[in-house]
């Protein structure tokens, strides 16, 4: 009885290690018919729908396009914030080979919609990507603890030299709201369920997505064949 | 155990790349992946003996699963895929929860490798006790 017990504890040990391996080396075998046919099936879909998401960090011109799905909220966000992005944006964005957009995917707490709400309002005063930062830079706490409140939105635009009235008009009138709430219904609709969650857009259309704070290096990995 | 552990944690991808990644701040959750795995991979075992072979009740096998289970639990990301779809599913009250379980983490982990210990000293008792050559 052991020992069919260890041979079937064996055999599922072996199918596990062999589904792992498959499936890393199956990744990284791009071949070039595998691109093309990647490309010519991504050039019949259509892109991410940007127009809600935030501006573009970058260069317009830049031939490809990260997309994060995010939520303020989320610690896996902040981890790839502080830990990834800063040299993604030295050698991708800032070099011109790649533009950041931000897309909101508020659904951990009741202020995550607020808080994307108000990074909306930090941009009709020209300061989007510096209210993003100090998101999450600040971000201290489980979801809906108080971090992200109305008072500390408002003080976050106050520490950047805001106009508080306009911010507060912004917030009071709920503005953003149904922004914000298409960019979540885009992120689902492109099959986001976790945050964040990217999507590398080529210049040809081509997209590759994937989920969690990854390491800088899959950004590269993923980001250079489409250069 | 180690690797559901992981990929609930967020520290292995494996799209687009089968990728392990520490980030330095999660240091302490990484150690704990691991010391619960390993406790969890020595007592489990042990106890599914005792029950089996020595006929013995089934309390110590319990305590080892639960065990087993807070440690997994805790520090499941609740923006990770599972988080996603409870609080999807149940709201702001699986939100609660899932965030109890993320914020409370380390705690939580250590509790759990504290009932592993325990088990393993009782079961090993046990079995020196209880195994006799006949």
């Amino acid at each position: 009885m052991s020992k069919r017990i260890i041979v079937s504890a064996a055999f599922v040990g072996i199918v596990i290690v062999v589904v792992i391996l498959f499936t890393s080396l199956q990744a990284s075998w791009v071949s070039s018919n595998e691109y093309a046919m990647e490309r010519l099936i991504a050039s019949q879909q259509p892109p991410v729908n940007l127009e809600n998401g935030s501006p573009a960090l970058g260069s317009e011109s830049a031939p490809v396009t990260i997309v994060e799905f995010g939520d303020y909220q989320c610690e896996a966000c902040y981890h790839w914030f502080h830990n990834t992005r800063s040299t993604l944006i030295d050698n991708y964005i800032d070099t011109g080979k790649a533009k950041l957009v931000f897309i909101d995917l508020p659904f951990l707490g009741r202020d995550s919609p607020k808080a994307a709400q108000a990074s909306y309002c930090a941009e009709d005063q020209g300061k989007y990507w510096e209210y993003h930062a100090i998101l999450y830079t600040f971000q201290n706490g489980p979801p809906d603890s108080g971090w992200a409140d109305r008072d500390r939105l408002n003080s976050f635009a106050f520490s950047l030299d805001m106009d508080i009235d306009e911010f507060n008009d912004c917030m009071d009138s709920s503005k953003y709201k149904i922004r914000v709430k298409a960019n979540y219904d885009e992120a689902v609709k492109n099959g986001a369920q976790s945050t964040p969650t990217f999507i590398i857009i080529s210049q040809d259309g081509m997209t590759k997505q994937f989920s969690g704070a990854q390491p800088y290096s899959v950004f590269a990995a993923t980001i250079e064949p489409m250069l | 155990m180690f690797i559901p552990l992981s990929i609930l944690s967020e520290f292995l991808f494996i799209e687009p790349f089968f990728v392990y990644h520490v980030v330095e701040d999660m240091t302490i959750s990484f150690v704990l992946i691991i010391s619960i795995s390993f406790m969890s991979a020595i007592v489990i075992p042990m106890n599914v003996y005792r029950v089996r072979t020595l006929q013995k009740s089934r309390t110590k096998i319990s305590g080892s699963v639960i065990g087993a289970i807070i440690g997994a639990s805790a520090g499941i990301c609740s923006c990770g895929p599972i988080g996603f779809s409870i609080i999807s599913t149940f709201g702001p009250v699986a939100g609660a929860a899932t965030a109890f379980l993320t914020n409370y983490e380390i705690p939580l982990r250590l509790a759990s490798l504290g009932l592993l210990c325990l088990v393993y000293y009782s079961t090993i008792k046990s079995i020196s006790v209880e195994c006799k050559i006949q």
